[in-house]
């Protein structure tokens, strides 16, 4: 026993740890550059923004240009509240319905043996393989004839229909579930829809959780400007664009936008990140 | 009449059917239908006229012109198909390893996963897309080659007399290094939601019998996170050929508007598409075999 517990505490030496950290930090260090970069960017004033060769670091921080950025944002001629009410309702209607018909389509594609699964199951995996550029024409027609070109349906409903976030849980479902678990629960009674609730879902919580991110990451960027040409329905991402095309002397401004775009995201994926961090799987069976 | 009554077993699978047909009907619309619409454009050519556009079939000429006459299509082709090839294996050791690293507890840990997602966060930002790339690439590389010593590194593999391919391939490496580590973002975070979902009772009952950890790691972690390895080299394959800066897209969107007109790149895309699809046939036929399902 006594030998047991010494091979244990070899298993995680301090160089090893050592080791671990260095790569890690390597790794941090070099993702995180551009990170640091936008910040120090943002707090630039516009005469070290245009120094040749740039500067990495910001020397004298100001905040002018978040206050040029608001100044502008005040003078805009819709209010900026509505470009991001715009911004919320594409990204919380899109992420929603995604994850919504996603996670039904893949516990049933999982764990139902009907006809057609197979079929639909290489369907899916082929459609992962386009090119987004190759359906752009073909699917403005389509939306054109649904009657949608400048509504939100035109950006919201396409994204309730991407196939990755299908995929992924398909496969954690395929790969976490267990079928025995299934079947004790019908035994008991249970709903089709009580089991997809209440155990597939929260089993494979951490995958849809990263879902959201990946599916948050991807509309948060839209500015929808094939579809939606009223200015009311415009999004944030696009009316920052305008302001920082406004001319070479915006370039702070644009850094600044640059950074409250950027944050967003961050705010999200640490608050879902940490939502993760206590929910251990178990697999339900002890 | 007898012969249509269902089963218990084949009622329930039928309510699959329920489940999936709100996702079925989007990407009918969305995929599907989009997808038949440009196999037709492919056989034809698209003009533009002001009521809308017209096609008129043309047959294999597209892919005849793609094939034979268009000189930079095949290169481009092969070119795309190794680079990623060659990545792929990196990136997948890469981002397993910082997964289960992530994965452990210690201080700052969510921070540093926020800091290795920031490559998409970054890459998707609409702002900063514009003039702001230039001037950070310029600061990044001045800021890198500082950091690691760029040339002094190369005159030092130099001086070492080593052999000149030898050198070639080193520096190749460390070249693709900020591509696998910028590619390793999603695959991360897909690992490390699959290191998640292990089940406890597992760990548990072989913390019992006295497991050592890399007993554990090979034996528990390792078999049960495998299947995520194949939806990661499924996701960074498909992530790679479609993703903005490839060759490629770019390629197949400049022909679009220019070039060879809008049947043309849709031709490409088909023969792009086929490729990938041969690719990604192969590695799952490799990989399923060896992947461990929970049942």
């Amino acid at each position: 026993m006594k030998h047991l517990l010494y091979r244990q505490r070899v298993n995680r030496s301090a160089s090893v740890d050592f080791v671990i950290f260095v790569f890690l930090a390597g790794g941090a260090i070099f993702t995180a550059l551009p990170l640091v970069f936008a910040i120090s960017n943002a707090f630039k004033p516009l005469n070290e923004l245009f120094l040749f060769p740039p500067q990495f670091f910001v020397r004298n921080p100001t905040l002018q240009n978040f206050a040029d950025l608001f100044t502008l944002m005040r003078q805009s001629w819709v209010p900026m509240s509505r470009y991001i009410t715009n911004s919320l309702i594409i990204v919380i209607g899109g992420m929603a319905g995604n994850l919504l018909f996603g996670s039904m389509a893949a516990y049933a594609l999982s764990k139902h043996d009907f006809f057609g699964r197979h079929f639909i199951n290489s369907l899916i995996v082929l459609s992962l393989m386009f090119a987004p550029a190759v359906v752009r024409i073909p699917n403005y027609l389509t939306i054109a004839w649904l009657g949608w070109i400048d509504t939100y349906w035109a950006v919201i409903v396409p994204a309730w229909a991407s196939t990755l976030g299908l995929y992924l849980l398909k496969n954690f479902i395929d790969a976490m579930v267990d079928d025995s678990l299934l079947e004790a629960a019908r035994i008991d009674g249970a709903s089709e829809f009580f089991i997809y609730r209440k155990i597939v879902m929260p089993i494979v919580k951490p995958a849809w959780l990263t879902l959201i991110i990946l599916t948050f990451q991807q509309l948060w960027g839209v500015t929808g400007s094939e579809f939606i040409y009223t200015e009311n329905y415009k999004t944030l991402p696009y009316a920052l664009d305008q302001i920082v095309r406004g001319g070479i002397a915006r370039q702070g401004v644009g850094a600044a936008a640059a950074l409250i775009m950027m944050a967003v995201p961050i705010v999200v994926f640490v608050i879902n990140q940490s939502r993760i961090v206590e929910t251990m799987g178990t697999s339900g069976i002890k | 009449m007898k012969k249509f009554k269902l089963g218990l077993m084949e009622k329930r699978n039928l309510k699959g059917y329920l489940y999936i047909s709100p996702f079925l009907i989007g990407f009918l619309c969305f995929f599907l239908i989009p997808i038949v619409q440009a196999v037709v454009f492919s056989f034809s050519e698209l003009k533009i006229v002001p009521t809308g556009y017209t096609t008129t079939f043309v047959g294999l000429d597209n892919y005849h012109r793609i094939l034979f006459v268009d000189p930079d299509f095949v290169p481009i082709l092969t070119n795309t198909i190794i680079n990623t090839i060659v990545d792929i294996p990196a990136i997948l050791i890469f981002s397993f390893f910082i997964a289960v690293v992530l994965n452990q507890r210690f201080i700052g840990r969510s921070f540093v996963r926020m800091v290795f997602f920031m490559p998409v966060i970054l890459s998707a930002g609409v702002v900063i897309k514009m003039e702001m790339n230039d001037i950070m690439n310029q600061a990044m590389v001045q800021e890198a080659s500082f950091m690691m010593g760029g040339e002094y590194f190369l005159n030092l593999l130099l001086q070492l007399r080593l052999p000149a391919g030898f050198i070639q391939y080193i520096v190749a490496v460390v070249n693709r290094i900020p591509l696998v580590i910028e590619a390793s973002a999603i695959p991360i975070l897909i690992f490390l939601a699959g290191l998640q979902s292990v089940p406890t009772d597992l760990y548990e009952a072989a913390d019992v019998e006295g497991i050592t950890g890399w007993e554990r790691f090979w034996m528990i972690t390792f078999p049960l996170v495998s299947p995520m390895i194949l939806v990661n080299a499924v996701y960074i394959i498909i992530d790679s050929f479609t993703s903005y800066r490839n060759e490629m897209v770019v390629f197949i969107a400049d022909n679009a508007w220019s070039r060879g007109g809008y049947g043309v790149s849709v031709a490409m895309s088909m023969l792009y598409f086929l490729a990938i699809a041969l690719i990604l046939g192969i590695i799952v036929g490799v990989f399923s075999k060896r992947v461990v399902y929970i049942k």
